[in-house]
């Protein structure tokens, strides 16, 4: 599984020089530039690696003749009409798509330098007119909170928050599964019984518990490990860079919230894991228990998903207060919207005391619960604990 | 270093699961608990290794508290097979060893022992899974003593075996207890428990219907089983006085008396005076006796 986690991450690394593997042979396309007015392009469409750009190329009949033979990806005619810039694109094989868009984009600015430079300007007020950006900043007048975050911000905490969100998905339920199915094989194959008589059932529940959290503890360890080599020494640290950039943004709380939020989240599911592990009385039936758990993280996540095109909904503030899903929505909160200091510690404080609640029941209904046999539901089940041992 | 229930009782919401039970087990004592399924032996199991909490009653260890003693004084051999079943068979061990508290070194003097005992040797490294039915359980038999436990509980320990390893298995427990084991075990098997137990607890639907020696049980019936090899009809043999009943097997005719002094009469009647070449009185073996008990009614007392 850590090998899994390893794997995906080395994948997203060296992304680039993966993509080259499967893409390198592919020679640049080239696209011919037939400027047929008097102004000069040739700064705007820069050769890159993906495409390479043919300048003052005059003879039409010779250029579609390549295009034709596949020479040529397009020959884009730029044309004046009315003091407007009119580009026509001719290809022979339809352009892939990301190439259409870049050329798209190339034009379209192109198009607006052409403008400018009709209204005959000097080039400080060109420049102005090109680099015209409206500069927002935000005041807050609620001298209580702290300034509000900008628009960057939160999209930058947006985007951390959805890979933290899937990161503590996936965390949730690789471990409720491996607990549950854990215990349920003990007392599928009876050895159980065997285990319970050297030590006692809150032992064992315990011992469970702290097993799976240590684990997950490793594995985490070593992904981190694993990251910082990556980020330090694999492209001269560029993605350390980034990632030092990310954590600026977002404020080193964030990232404390965040790792706070997946810690107690794991125990809250490894404790409702354990106790759901010792209902069934085989193996084959943890699924079964499993599954309204499962369906309570798989809400989470989509709920948090839905918080990626707006995080400021009342559904995602109602289940940034839930228990088993804040973990996964209220990290999105705290990197995204403007959320006060007592949002996040009523949201910690409810999932703590529910942790607390949740071990001191388990604790109980676990002795009773680990060695009783029963077919049926899961309310079925507990019915039959109840029976069988009160 | 004996175990002492009084009173002990299990009740359920809508049944009674064990009633009243009583009896001690002392030091270095092979103690049968038999009843049919469902008489609260396992319930009476657990609650002595404090799995489950007894309605009313107590359970003392060495006159402590059973829930108070360190586990590690205790073994035990549940009903339902079951170990680690992708576990290797030495590891199995260990772990079980090592879970008691015990050291690696001292392990291994004992697991080659006792696998070597078992005839277990070509096994040892071995997945569990992969293993017969019997050796499987011949393994967690071992598991559940390998820390040498001062008192040791086996759940129908001989259920599943073949008779080879059913005698491996009572020279084991009869190692033990010369090792100063002090023993409980259930069975529906009679002839085991008759053969190992000093004394016993005869178990109905969790009422306790007789405890103390195997003696004691069959003196209260007396010698009144008589084997015989004679010429006499069933129904000739009936007129006889103090004969109950008469049952014809493959090589002789077992008459059930009311009880023991009128067999000298019998003898004489049948013998004449003359040469016989069976006649043979006995007590009732524990098989009928516990039959008798539970619910067939061969005899009454």
């Amino acid at each position: 599984m850590t090998l899994l986690y390893v794997g995906i991450m080395s994948v997203a690394v060296f992304w680039s020089d993966i993509k080259e593997l499967f893409t390198g042979n592919e020679e640049a396309q080239k696209i011919a530039i037939v400027n047929e007015t008097s102004a000069d392009f040739s700064e705007i469409f820069v050769s890159n690696e993906d495409i390479k750009y043919v300048q003052d190329e005059t003879n039409i009949k010779d250029l579609e003749k390549k295009v034709k033979d596949e020479k040529l990806a397009a020959i884009i005619t730029i044309s004046d009409e009315k003091g407007q810039l009119h580009a026509e694109i001719a290809t022979f094989t339809p352009l892939k798509l990301n190439d259409q868009s870049t050329i798209s984009s190339l034009l379209q600015y192109a198009g607006k330098n052409y403008a400018v430079q009709q209204l005959a300007l000097s080039p400080e007020q060109a420049a102005q007119i090109m680099d015209a950006q409206t500069v927002i900043s935000n005041k807050n007048l609620n001298e209580k909170t702290i300034g509000g975050k900008s628009e960057e911000e939160k999209q930058s905490g947006l985007v951390v928050s959805y890979a933290v969100g899937i990161l503590i998905y996936f965390f949730i339920s690789t471990f409720l599964s491996m607990i549950t199915t854990e215990i349920a094989s003990e007392k599928g194959s009876r050895a159980m019984e065997m285990l319970l008589v050297s030590v006692k059932p809150a032992t064992h529940f315990k011992a469970k518990i702290a097993g799976v959290l240590l684990l997950a503890l490793t594995q985490m360890g070593i992904i981190a490990v694993v990251f910082l080599i990556y980020a330090k020494f694999v492209k001269d640290g560029a993605v350390w860079d980034m990632a030092a950039g990310i954590v600026k943004e977002l404020s080193v709380g964030y990232v404390i919230y965040a790792v706070v939020f997946l810690l107690l989240t794991i125990i809250l599911y490894l404790i409702i894991g354990a106790l759901f592990g010792s209902l069934v009385s085989k193996v084959e039936e943890a699924g079964q228990v499993l599954m309204p758990a499962i369906i309570i993280t798989m809400m989470g996540f989509y709920v948090m998903l839905s918080g990626m095109g707006n995080p400021d909904t009342i559904f995602i503030k109602i289940f940034s207060y839930i228990p088993l899903t804040s973990g996964m929505v209220m990290p999105m909160r705290i990197g995204a919207t403007d959320v006060g200091v007592m949002v996040p510690l009523i949201s910690l404080g409810i999932l703590i005391a529910t942790i607390i609640v949740a071990y001191v029941f388990s604790l109980s209904f676990y002795k009773r619960s680990v060695l009783t046999y029963s077919t049926g539901g899961v309310i079925q089940k507990i019915k039959t604990v109840l029976k069988v041992t009160t | 270093m004996t175990l002492q229930l009084q009173h002990v009782t299990k009740k359920y919401k809508d049944f009674t699961a064990v009633n009243d039970l009583n009896f001690t087990i002392e030091k270095g004592e092979i103690f049968g608990l038999i009843g049919q399924n469902g008489a609260g032996k396992t319930t009476t199991f657990r609650m002595i290794l404090d799995l489950q909490e007894t309605t009313a009653g107590t359970i003392t260890w060495d006159g402590k508290a059973v829930n108070i003693i360190n586990r590690d004084v205790l073994g035990y051999l549940p009903e339902e097979r079951g170990i680690f079943p992708t576990m290797k068979v030495e590891d199995q061990l260990y772990f079980f060893g090592e879970l008691r508290g015990m050291k690696k070194a001292e392990l291994k003097k004992e697991i080659d022992f006792w696998i070597n005992r078992f005839e277990l040797e070509e096994r040892r490294k071995d997945k569990a899974e992969t293993l017969s039915k019997g050796n499987q359980q011949k393994v967690q038999l071992i598991a559940s003593f390998i820390h040498k436990p001062q008192f040791l509980i086996l759940d129908e320990p001989f259920s599943g075996l073949d008779p080879v390893n059913k005698d491996l298995l009572k020279d084991a427990i009869l190692l033990l207890k010369e090792q100063g084991t002090t023993i409980l075990f259930s069975s529906h098997q009679m002839d085991n428990v008759e053969e190992l137990c000093d004394h016993l607890c005869l178990l109905k639907r969790g009422v306790s219907l007789f405890s103390g020696s195997l003696l004691d049980l069959k003196k209260q019936y007396g010698k009144i089983k008589l084997a015989v090899r004679t010429d006499w009809s069933t129904t000739q043999l009936l007129t006889l006085e103090g004969v109950k009943d008469v049952r014809v097997e493959k090589e002789q005719t077992v008459l059930t008396l009311e009880n023991e002094s009128f067999a000298q009469s019998i003898f004489d009647q049948l013998s004449n005076g003359k040469y016989i070449e069976k006649f043979s009185l006995d007590y009732l073996t524990l098989d009928e006796i516990f039959k008798d008990k539970v619910g067939g009614n061969i005899v009454e007392v």
